[in-house]
């Protein structure tokens, strides 16, 4: 037991040094108990690859330029996805959320159609679009969309009287007071409206992208199950959780970090 | 400067919960003339706030009139400046945009508006603070920017809803001593809400004590100036004058 002190300081010190190793270290377990199962050799190769298969495949697939293809497909949809959502998303959110009676007629029929989530639209969809683009486009925008607008009504109705009246009182017209006081009131549940929306949307493509894909990573995984190859599958669940890792570690976070917190917004 | 003049004031509320109205203040008449200091006290619940929100322009009196130098009150403007119990600072801004933020709607250029944001945080001794957010303040100097926002947007008319009420005692009072000072060097026409009955009368040139929507009475308070509590605390006159209002409170 005492043998091991020294190796768990070492370990602590370079996590410490390097915090990209402390987001991995709580993989190698994981990783380990894989490897471990899959040279155990209770199943087939074929039908539980080892990691050692899934990095040859990722190795292949990056030389053959598919997988960066296929990862630049998906991502630029998501992208698409979310700049649209919150192109419509937060205008929409801050006028419904401002004005009572657009909240009184709309907020039922958001409800309404955020409860039909994205993939109940394909059937529908696929009919009058067809299998390609405007269907998947169509099923990311929508899903980003709701959380975004739902969201930035409830902001805008979080912000207090208060503020509006002593912005009022200091001679803020009604658009100034949208601009400097209701939109950064609004920004955390913005931000988490975003965030559920990415979450959301991003598994909507993948799930389109099966269905009606021609290339992404969703129609990657689908596809390698007609052609049965395992490996090439749970190198596409890898990728998808390694992506959405990166989203919100590089993105959303900093972003949430460089608002809320700062402003006390948001709790710790 | 400019006075303020409020006559046959009246509000009735619609209390959606019962279904009836409410008559919050039935008739109140007042004059404060420009430069003057003045204090309403009252038991809660008798319409402090509501006259307050409705000079402030944020809710509509059912009847009366409310002029701020002879022009009639209709809704909220930069000419009266409101201190609210809650401070009410923006928290995305720090204090030097919270108190440059008048100015700002004014359209004053950014270098111009930081000077004159600067020189009120100087006037509450807040110029360490100026590039903190309100939630790195303790409540005393939150509510010191509160008073400084207000300021320096230089209105005709102040309006202080208890604004010294969500601190502790201590942190009152030397709140209090500040105001003061800043009052009889600037001489803003002030109205101020309190329960407090001392705080009304160390402050104000004359207190109004409310009762059930009405003026029940009003205190002229001749103590000279400067006060401050370190003289004021032993000052009988002072003291003769806040078991006057007190006794006026408690009749109401
Ligand atoms: N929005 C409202 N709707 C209905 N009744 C109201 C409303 N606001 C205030 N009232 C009623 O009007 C009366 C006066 O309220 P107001 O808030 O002005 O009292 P106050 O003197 O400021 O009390 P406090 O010292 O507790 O702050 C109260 O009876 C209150 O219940
Ligand atoms: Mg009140």
């Amino acid at each position: 037991m005492n043998a091991l002190l020294p190796l768990w300081s070492f370990v602590v010190r370079t996590s410490v040094k390097w915090p990209i190793l402390q987001t991995l270290a709580p993989f190698v377990p994981v990783v380990a108990l894989w490897w471990a199962v899959a040279a155990w050799g209770p199943f087939p190769p074929a039908f539980f690859p080892s990691p050692a298969d899934v990095v040859a495949k990722f190795v292949s697939l990056m030389e053959k330029g598919i997988l960066p293809e296929y990862l630049g497909d998906s991502v630029a949809r998501l992208a698409i996805g979310a700049a649209v959502g919150i192109g419509l998303g937060v205008p929409l959110g801050l006028w419904i959320g401002l004005n009572k009676s657009a909240h009184r007629a709309l907020w039922p029929v958001l409800l309404f159609f955020q409860a039909i989530g994205d993939i109940a639209w394909l059937p529908i969809l696929i009919i009058w679009f067809g299998f390609g683009l405007t269907t998947m486009t169509f099923v990311i925008v929508y899903t980003v969309l709701f959380p975004v607008i739902l969201n930035t009504v409830l902001g805008v109705r979080s912000v207090r009287i208060e503020l509006h009246r002593a912005a009022q009182s200091l001679g803020a017209s009604p658009a100034r007071i949208v601009g400097e006081v209701v939109v950064p009131g609004a920004l955390p549940n913005i931000m988490t409206g975003l965030r559920n929306g990415l979450g959301y949307g991003w598994r909507a493509l993948i799930a389109a992208e099966m269905i009606v894909g021609t290339s992404g990573i969703g129609f990657l995984m689908f596809d390698a199950r007609r052609a049965g190859s395992v490996t090439e599958i749970v190198l596409g669940m890898i990728v998808l959780g390694i992506l959405w890792y990166i989203v919100d570690a590089w993105i959303l976070a900093p972003i949430e970090q460089a608002t809320g917190r700062r402003w006390g917004l948001v709790t710790q | 400067m400019k006075s303020l003049s409020l006559k046959n004031l009246a509000k009735t509320y619609f209390d959606a919960y019962k279904g009836e109205h409410v008559t919050a203040i039935r008739d109140v008449s007042l004059e404060v003339p420009a430069g003057e200091f003045v204090s309403i006290v009252g038991p809660s619940g008798c319409g402090k706030s509501t006259i307050l929100n409705m000079v402030a322009g944020f809710i509509p009196h059912s009847g009366g009139e409310i002029l701020v130098g002879g022009t009639p009150v209709k809704g909220p403007g930069p000419d009266r400046g409101v201190v609210f119990q809650s401070f009410a600072l923006f928290p995305w801004k720090t204090v030097l945009d919270n108190v440059g933020f008048g100015p700002k709607m004014r359209g004053v250029p950014k270098a111009e508006r930081d000077a004159i944001a600067r020189e009120y945080l100087a006037l509450a001794g807040l110029s360490h603070a100026a590039d903190r957010y309100p939630n790195e303040l303790s409540g005393g100097m939150q509510q010191r920017v509160g008073v400084v926002r207000a300021l320096a947007n230089e209105p005709d008319v102040l309006l202080m809803d208890e604004p010294f009420a969500s601190v502790d005692a201590q942190t009152r009072m030397t709140l209090q001593d500040e105001l003061s000072r800043i009052w009889e060097e600037r001489r803003p026409t002030v109205v101020f809400i309190t329960h407090d009955v001392p705080e009304a009368v160390f402050l104000a040139n004359r207190v109004v004590v409310l009762s059930k929507g009405k003026v029940l009475a009003e205190v002229e308070v001749p103590i000279s100036r400067p006060r401050v509590w370190d003289r004021l605390v032993a000052d009988d006159e002072f003291k003769d004058l806040s078991n006057q209002v007190l006794a006026l409170v408690r009749s109401a």
